[in-house]
C-alpha cells in the first residue's frame, strides 16, 4: 500500500481557533469511535476476510478512515492556533496543553489514550461485519452529538460531512453482510467460520 | 493544497480555488463509485459512469495545468530542479484550504 495525497478529502478553513471545541473534536481523533479506531479495525480484519470483495470494501474504507483521522487532526490542530496562556486556561485546555502542548495527540476526550481495546477483530466473517456495522452508527452518534454541541459553521460544514460517510459506510457494509449470507446456507449461518474454516 | 504558493491577482487566486474545488468534487465522486464497486463489481452501469468520471477529471486536470502550473497530488507528479514536494502550505495547514 501507500500513497500519500497531498490535500485533505474535504476542505477544513476554521477561521476561529477555539480550544474548549478542540476538546471535544479530539474524541473522534484517538477516541473509542473515532477514525483511528475505524481505520485499524477495518485494516486489520481484511486479513482474514474469505470473500474478495469484502478485502476491497475493508481496505478501501479502512483507507479512507485515515484520510478522516487527517481531517479531525487538521481540526485540532487549526483550533489550537495563537492560544493565549489566558485562553489555554479559560478553555480548560490547560490540562492538555501541559502533556502536549499543541500537538495532536489521539486521545478521548475524557483524556483516555487511543487503545486496540477499542477494536474488535474476531476472524469471523459474520462478528466482523456486524462490529464493523455497529462502529459506523457509533462514530455517527458521536458526531451527532458533536453537532449538538458546536455552532460554528466552519466546524459544523466538515463535521456533516464526516457524519454523511459514517452513514454511506454503514450502507457499504450491510451489503458487504448482504454478499456473505447469499454464500452461506440459509438453513445455518453458522454451521462454519468462513473465515476460518474450510469451505463444507 | 496544490500551488498555493504561487503569486497571482485576486481572481486569478479565486479561479485556481474554484478549479481545485472543481476537482476535488470529482475526485468525491470518484472514491464514492470506488466503495459502490467493491460490493457490485459486474455493475457495469457503475463501471461506465466510473470512466465518465476519470474523463471529466482528465479534463478538469487539463484545464488547471493550462492555467496554474502542474497539479501536484502525490510526489510522483514533482519534477523539476527542486523538490517543491515539502512546500508549505500542507493539508492540514489554514492557508493550505
Amino acid at each position: 500500500m501507500w500513497q500519500y495525497e497531498k490535500k485533505l478529502q474535504y476542505p477544513i478553513k476554521i477561521k476561529n481557533p477555539n480550544p474548549k471545541y478542540a476538546k471535544i473534536i479530539i474524541s473522534q481523533y484517538g477516541g473509542p469511535d473515532g477514525e483511528l479506531g475505524a481505520s485499524m479495525r477495518y485494516l486489520s480484519q481484511r486479513y482474514s476476510m474469505p470473500y474478495p470483495e469484502l478485502k476491497g470494501i475493508l481496505t478501501d474504507i479502512g483507507t479512507e478512515e485515515l484520510a478522516h483521522f487527517e481531517m479531525i487532526a487538521a481540526m485540532v490542530h487549526q483550533l489550537t492556533r495563537n492560544m493565549s496562556y489566558e485562553e489555554i486556561v479559560k478553555s480548560g485546555f490547560d490540562t492538555y496543553f501541559v502533556d502536549h502542548t499543541a500537538g495532536v495527540w489521539p486521545m478521548a476526550a475524557s483524556a483516555q489514550p487511543w487503545t486496540a481495546n477499542y477494536i474488535g477483530v474476531k476472524g469471523d466473517l459474520l462478528a466482523d461485519l456486524h462490529e464493523d456495522m455497529s462502529a459506523e452508527q457509533k462514530a455517527r452518534v458521536t458526531y451527532d452529538n458533536l453537532l449538538r454541541l458546536i455552532d460554528d459553521p466552519d466546524i459544523r460544514d466538515p463535521l456533516k460531512f464526516l457524519r454523511e460517510r459514517e452513514i454511506v459506510h454503514y450502507q457499504r457494509f450491510g451489503e458487504g453482510l448482504d454478499l456473505a449470507t447469499s454464500k452461506l446456507n440459509s438453513k445455518n449461518y453458522y454451521a462454519f467460520n468462513p473465515s476460518f474454516d474450510k469451505q463444507r | 493544497m496544490n500551488n498555493m504558493n504561487s503569486t497571482g491577482n485576486m481572481n486569478g487566486m479565486n479561479d485556481r480555488s474554484r478549479m481545485l474545488r472543481r476537482i476535488d468534487a470529482v475526485d468525491f465522486a470518484i472514491d464514492e463509485m470506488t466503495l459502490y464497486l467493491d460490493t457490485h463489481p459486474s455493475d457495469s452501469r457503475a463501471l461506465k459512469t466510473l470512466e465518465q468520471y476519470r474523463k471529466r477529471r482528465a479534463e478538469l486536470i487539463g484545464e488547471y495545468e493550462s492555467r496554474f502550473g502542474p497539479y501536484i497530488l502525490t510526489s510522483n507528479d514533482v519534477t523539476g530542479s527542486r523538490w517543491s514536494w515539502v512546500d508549505n502550505p500542507w493539508p492540514w495547514d489554514y492557508q493550505g484550504n
